[in-house]
């Protein structure tokens, strides 16, 4: 059994263990100036969303690898299996690098958005999460729009002219 | 009070005045972190690293703190008196 006195103990939370069942708890030592350093890395906005975008981008390729490989099945008569493999593994790469370039896209844009805004606002918020959320479906959304209109346009006039 | 500096300046009373300053500096310190923590920090912490927006708020706060005190140290010394 141990006493805690309080004065015979340092100020910030380093205790004797009461019961060998409780955890010890270790002194608090002030960070070191790499420590902090290394804090600061992640206060800044470029590096905090190109981090994001990179994970966003390995999130879209295991994703479209995944989805890819299941999307058109082939037929077992016209090609050998090695020229099915290959067909499916073309597939799938295309599938995995289009889906891993939206999914950077918008976890850059988002990360971006929600680290400009929150410094702006000097808060710590879930505000500062659903204007980041606007921002990214706005612009996903305006991306999507063009290539939208071009593909309706293209077969809107493919019909007048026939 | 001998004075065996040659600056004129007695060692008792560099001293004195020193350890006003470190009263004063320690004061200062003591005050703005108080402040600035109040005034930044949530008072329910969910975690322990300061976040972005705390940061912020952080540097803002201290270097408004330090003009203002400034700004008013040199009012006060120029003048004498606060002009009002």
């Amino acid at each position: 059994m141990a006493s805690s006195n309080p004065e015979t103990e340092s100020n910030n939370g380093s205790s004797i263990a009461k019961e060998p069942e409780k955890p010890q708890i270790e002194a608090f030592r002030m960070p070191t100036m790499e420590e902090m350093r290394a804090q600061e890395v992640w206060n800044n906005c470029a590096v905090r969303s190109v981090a994001s975008g990179v994970m966003g981008g390995g999130l879209g390729l295991m994703m479209g690898m995944f989805l890819g490989a299941l999307d058109n099945p082939i037929m077992q008569e016209e090609m050998t299996g090695r020229q099915q493999f290959m067909y499916t593994m073309r597939q799938m790469g295309q599938r995995s690098w289009s889906s891993a370039k939206a999914f950077a896209v918008m976890g850059l844009i988002f990360s971006a958005a929600e680290c400009v805004v929150e410094k702006a606002r000097a808060k710590h918020d879930t505000t500062n999460t659903v204007v980041a959320g606007c921002v990214t479906g706005g612009t996903m959304s305006a991306k999507g729009d063009e290539n939208c209109k071009k593909e309706y346009n293209v077969s809107f006039m493919g019909q007048d002219e026939v | 009070m001998a004075a065996n500096n040659p600056t004129g300046v007695d060692k008792e009373q560099a001293f004195g005045m020193a350890e006003t300053e470190m009263e004063y500096r320690v004061e200062l310190f003591n005050r703005l972190a108080q402040t600035c923590f109040n005034k930044c920090v949530d008072k329910r912490y969910k975690e322990s690293e300061l976040n972005m927006g705390e940061n912020s708020c952080i540097d803002r706060c201290v270097s408004k703190y330090w003009q203002v005190n400034s700004m008013i140290g040199q009012l006060l010394s120029a003048g004498g008196r606060p002009p009002m």
